[in-house]
């Protein structure tokens, strides 16, 4: 009777859901109402099924952590249909936060000792889930004595939830491990236990390989005998963590697997075969040993066949995943695929071309570099010329580039996702970056593959940042330094601080970035990608002016009126290049007759520019272009006066600001190397009252429309001063940005004040009052109208050379070994430590991450038995202070919890703490000492 | 370790979540959400490994060779209206994982007799059920169809109720799930 109206229900709710189609949040709503009321009744029938469909719901997202009481209601029942529900529930819903579970363990224990097999699986199932520290310790022997239970289906769960038990609970091993093992040693047990304890010896293998090296001879012959190929891959794994121990496996292991690579017809098997050579290093031993070289030759002619001959995907994948594995200790074997590993770049499958990306990253020497990039660079133009194609080109998408000729009619055509396309580009440049460029032979090529991938580059979702008013202007630099174009940039950078020999190219690719009629080509409308790349081209620029080809037409670029929408980031490097792309500039007039009006022209234009950014919402960009300004105003005023030829002051005076030592790359420890002075005590405050000044500052008498014009001058950009020829309107976004004010502005200071501190009250990075100020930052080129910027062709190739060069160009394809500038550094050359040092990973927890890592430290070996034997004693006196501690913990945890701490990572930390400090050759002792600890705790 | 299984359909809606690590419904959602993105764009002739999406691929070390706790893996196979995904770390085997998901549907299969969306979205809790046979704490426990269904069965008691549903189908999502054969 119960499970018809239980179904039905059910059922009501997913009909319901099916025929209310459009509004199913407003049903949703309704029937969350109803299970609410229906999971408080007494009716446990009733219960049950409101339970079930909050379960259904929470399924699409409908929290239910609210009814985890009456999850423990329904997992109580008599009633198995129930009870299987209720357990359902506490399975999808609780979360590590769920305080009731303290309440569950009498009703828990109770089930695991049920007579009754369904019964007692249901705790087997759901304990992994649930497990907290005091569970697993009180629960414990309870699940033990289910290891001799009569059903191998109660066994083989069993193990694995000991297994759990002791990821959060490590001593429970302690006790747990002879009796797996006494079942994996059993030859009459049932094959489904003894596998289920394989995969868990497996989970645990990697972490303490040591403890389950003398179980090797066992593992050896369930691989050869047992005929079961799911539980063989998992032995081959297993055995892949335990070879590298133990020579003397490697030569038993040899032969069996050979036979395996030879006559299974089980592709996974055969794949995890090759895996486990090449993961357990059976193919790097020392020793010549004749029947290893065949085996690799063996492993890598079964990879190329995955590859060429079957045409699965899977394999294909699968394939590439263990070349990848081989590559950086076999180049040579995987070099040799090269032909096979080329073709899948070009691979329909977007995931196998990642590993073959991957692989090509891995094993690029300087003789196929080219190639490899030549061919990622045609992929990209195919697609982003399908793109223009089909997006109804807007700008000229560029296919007769002279650079790179590229057998674009054999590629297929597919449609290539914007990431992939961005990690491409990411390849790219780490293929050719590594080692201090040591694989690039030709650097003029490499610039050429620079500028063509910045055209490449598919746009990003991410680059639109900076022009959300707030995001981009405190600190744009965080914001972009990942993405490709910026890395672009900075290899421009690098190559022309680095390889003298084609500065002149790479200031000269700079330079044609720069220049405001490629823009529009360079960085098509649709995209704002290029941006990031403007910031270090114009810093090359004006570094090495001198090498520019037309350094009036950059310095117009760089003083373009719509350069001041660019982000912050870009336009301080903007700023830094302006002076020194003047003085060159400056240089070309002076042989000339008309200098004069010449310089006092352009000293009048680029003041005009800086004037436009001496309000600049960002600090260092204003400081910066005021600097310059105050200079240049300086040396518009020489001019005036009736001087015959030109100023001192713009003849060499200014220039000397920007010359002497040359700059060199320099090695990212070295500023770490500098010896802090002495007298430098960073960590003084500068006034014990901080707090206390803020303070008064606040309370100090504010005018309020003083404020307000104070707030105008150093937030609100006011460009009224640039000339209005540009395209660009700034009206609207000055009229929001001061729309946002007004919430302030009507407010009297102590108001303000206290209406502040309201606000703030719980933020933990609020310190001391201060002025209020909303996100303004640089405005939005929303009216930036950039059909009016006239569309010019790039011609980085035929421009015209300019007439002074000494030098003649080299030929090109007449590769010229250049020298690369190593980073400078001094005293002795430490590994630079980047943000992903692996210490720094290892403490980033995953997402979905079972936490094994304290297992780590945790030893299954037989310790003698006088040990054991003591051990033993303790261990009973352990168990019997369990309960006590349970109570204890279960207050602790609590009151932990509340705080919104996970109980079980405050006690892992302090087993950690704990075990670092004792000797780990004794095993015995440090468990002793443990438990002590405990109970004095 | 499998580090979850989660089963939607084509259109995104998920039929059975199933996390072996507590983790909060939000997340869970956008997890979701972010993996049925990749399924989506991906044709039907491509292999059956994604790439990690984003909520993964933070902590996950990519290139580290050796095994680890964090999930790197994810295994998917689309049958009709439904794609089945394992999460998992690197020490399971990619291959094994697809089979493992073959064994999952013809158990589903076997016991729902001819299997549909429909028997999956009112079987609710024997899909769970199929699955706590097969892996417990994410540990593969059974791979064995014979034993997984007696499993669930004597769970279950009377098994001749589960069509009893059928009656009640507006049509939609009926018609089994194909290419149910020997995989490889």
């Amino acid at each position: 009777m119960e499970s018809l109206w239980f179904e039905k229900s059910l059922y009501d709710l997913i009909q319901g859901l099916r025929s209310n189609k459009g509004n199913e949040e407003e049903f949703i709503q309704a029937s969350l109402r109803e299970c609410k009321i229906e999971i408080k009744t007494q009716d446990m029938d009733k219960k049950a099924t409101a339970l079930l469909k909050l379960v259904y719901l929470e399924m699409f997202g409908y929290d239910m952590s609210w009814a985890s009481f009456n999850v423990l209601e329904v997992m109580s029942s008599q009633k198995y249909p129930q009870k299987r529900v209720g357990y359902l529930g506490a399975v999808q819903s609780f979360r590590p936060d769920t305080e009731v579970l303290m309440l569950a363990t009498n009703m828990l224990k109770k089930d695991i000792v049920s007579p009754n097999i369904p019964n007692l699986s249901l705790p087997l199932a759901a304990l992994p889930h649930i497990l907290t520290p005091s569970l697993a310790m009180s629960l414990l022997p309870d699940i033990l004595s289910r290891l001799s239970h009569s059903s191998p289906a109660v066994r083989k769960k069993t193990i694995v939830c000991l297994y759990r038990i002791a990821l959060v609970y490590p001593d429970a091993l302690k006790l747990a491990w002879p009796k797996i093992k006494e079942h994996l040693l059993d030859d009459q047990e049932d094959t489904s236990v003894t596998s289920a304890a394989i995969n868990v010896v497996c989970e645990l293998g990697w972490r303490r390989p040591h403890d389950f090296l003398p179980l090797a001879p066992r593992f050896f012959e369930l691989l050869v005998d047992s005929g079961n190929n799911w539980m063989a891959i998992k032995i081959i794994k297993l055995f892949a963590t335990l070879t590298p121990l133990e020579p003397r496996l490697t030569r038993k292991l040899l032969r069996p697997l050979t036979n395996i690579i030879q006559t299974t017809s089980a592709m996974s098997l055969l794949y995890e075969c090759i895996n486990g050579i090449i993961q357990g290093g059976i193919l790097d031993g020392d020793d010549s040993l004749q029947e290893r070289d065949e085996v690799a030759t063996l492993c890598v002619s079964k990879l190329r066949g995955m590859i060429v001959i079957d045409s699965d995907p899977n394999l294909k994948y699968v394939a590439l995943l263990a070349l990848n594995r081989i590559v950086a200790s076999h180049p040579m074997l995987v070099a040799m695929q090269q032909d096979v590993i080329m073709d899948c770049l070009d691979d329909p499958d977007i995931s196998i071309r990642l590993q073959a990306l991957d692989l090509a990253a891995g094993m690029v020497t300087s003789d196929i570099l080219q190639e490899v990039v030549n061919r990622l660079i045609d992929q990209l133009r195919l697609a982003s010329s399908q793109d223009a194609s089909k997006t109804e080109a807007l700008a000229h998408p560029d296919d007769e580039e002279p650079e790179v000729k590229g057998s674009d009619s054999n590629l297929p055509s597919i449609n290539l996702p914007n990431d992939y396309r961005t990690e491409v580009a990411h390849r790219i440049l780490d293929m050719c970056a590594q080692n201090n460029y040591s694989e690039i032979a030709d650097f003029e090529w490499y610039v050429g593959v620079l500028i063509q991938l910045v055209r490449l580059l598919p746009p990003s979702s991410t680059e639109d940042a900076w022009l959300e008013p707030g995001v981009g202007g405190p600190d744009p630099w965080n914001i972009t330094k990942d993405t490709p174009a910026f890395r672009i940039g900075s290899e421009i950078r690098n190559i022309a601080v680095r390889v003298k020999g084609v500065r002149a190219e790479a200031t000269q690719a700079a330079e044609a970035l720069v220049l405001l009629d490629n823009r529009p080509i360079l960085f098509p409308a649709t995209s704002n990608v290029g941006i990031d790349v403007l910031g270090p081209c114009a810093w090359v620029s004006g570094e090495f002016a001198d090498q520019l080809r037309s350094p009036s037409r950059t310095l117009q670029s760089l003083i373009d009126s719509s350069n001041i929408s660019l982000p912050a980031g870009t336009l301080q490097l903007f700023l830094q290049a302006i002076p020194k792309v003047f003085i060159q500039v400056n240089r070309g007039f002076e042989t000339k007759e008309s200098w004069k009006s010449e310089m006092t022209l352009l000293l009048a234009r680029v003041v005009e520019f800086l004037e436009g950014l001496a309000d600049h919402p960002d600090l260092d960009v204003q400081e910066r272009a005021i600097e310059f300004l105050e200079i240049l105003r300086l040396g518009a005023e020489s001019l005036n006066s009736e001087t015959e030829q030109v100023p001192f002051l713009l003849q060499s005076v200014i220039p000397s600001l920007f010359t002497g030592l040359e700059l060199n790359p320099v090695a990212i420890t070295a500023q770490k190397k500098v010896v802090l002075p002495p007298e430098l005590r960073l960590d003084e405050p500068f006034n014990e009252d901080l707090p206390g000044l803020f303070q008064n500052l606040d309370n100090s008498p504010h005018d309020a429309s003083q404020h307000h014009v104070l707030q105008n001058f150093y937030y609100l950009p006011d460009y009224t001063p640039v000339s209005q020829k540009s395209a660009i309107e700034f009206t609207p976004a000055e009229v929001q940005l001061e729309s946002s004010y007004q919430g302030s502005d009507y407010l009297a200071p102590s108001d303000r004040r206290r209406e502040r501190k309201e606000r703030y009250r719980d933020d933990p990075f609020y310190i001391a009052p201060l002025e209020p100020t909303s996100g303004v930052s640089t405005p939005n080129n929303e009216g930036l109208d950039l059909d009016a910027i006239p569309i010019v062709d790039l011609k980085l190739d035929d421009a015209p050379q300019p007439a002074i060069r000494s030098a003649p160009k080299p030929r090109r394809g007449a590769s010229r070994r250049m020298e690369v500038a190593g980073d400078e550094t001094f005293g002795n050359e430490e590994a630079p430590l980047p943000s992903n040092a692996p210490g720094s990973a290892a403490n980033k927890r995953s997402l979905l991450q079972i936490d094994s890592s304290n297992l780590g430290q945790f030893s299954l070996q037989e310790d003698d038995p006088i040990i054991a034997a003591e051990e033993d004693a303790d261990m009973r006196k352990a168990m019997q202070n369990v309960e006590k501690m349970r109570l204890r913990m279960q207050r602790t945890s609590e009151r932990i919890e509340l705080e919104g701490i996970p109980a079980e990572g405050t006690l892992v930390k302090k087993k950690k703490k704990k075990t670092k400090t004792q000797d780990p050759d004794q095993p015995g002792a440090e468990k002793k000492k443990k438990k002590k600890k405990k109970e004095v705790n | 370790m499998i580090n979850a299984v989660l089963v939607f359909n084509n259109t995104g809606q998920p039929r059975l979540t199933k996390f072996y690590t507590q983790l909060d419904t939000q997340t869970q959602q956008s997890l979701i959400a972010q993996i049925y993105r990749l399924v989506a764009q991906r044709p039907a002739s491509a292999c059956n490994f994604l790439p990690l999406p984003p909520l993964l691929s933070q902590g996950a070390s990519s290139s580290a060779s050796g095994p680890s706790d964090a999930p790197t893996q994810i295994t998917y196979r689309t049958y009709a209206t439904l794609s089945f995904i394992m999460i998992s770390t690197s020490m399971e085997s990619p291959l094994a994982l697809i089979d493992l998901i073959q064994v999952f549907v013809e158990a589903l299969d076997r016991l729902f007799e001819n299997v549909c969306e429909l028997d999956l979205i009112f079987g609710y809790e024997s899909m769970h059920a199929v699955l706590s046979e097969m892996i417990v704490g994410g540990v593969v426990v059974e791979t064995n169809i014979d034993k997984i269904v007696a499993g669930v069965r004597s769970q279950e008691g009377s098994s001749g109720k589960r069509k009893a549903i059928q009656a009640g189908s507006a049509g939609l999502g009926r018609g089994s799930i194909p290419t149910l054969g020997a995989w490889r």
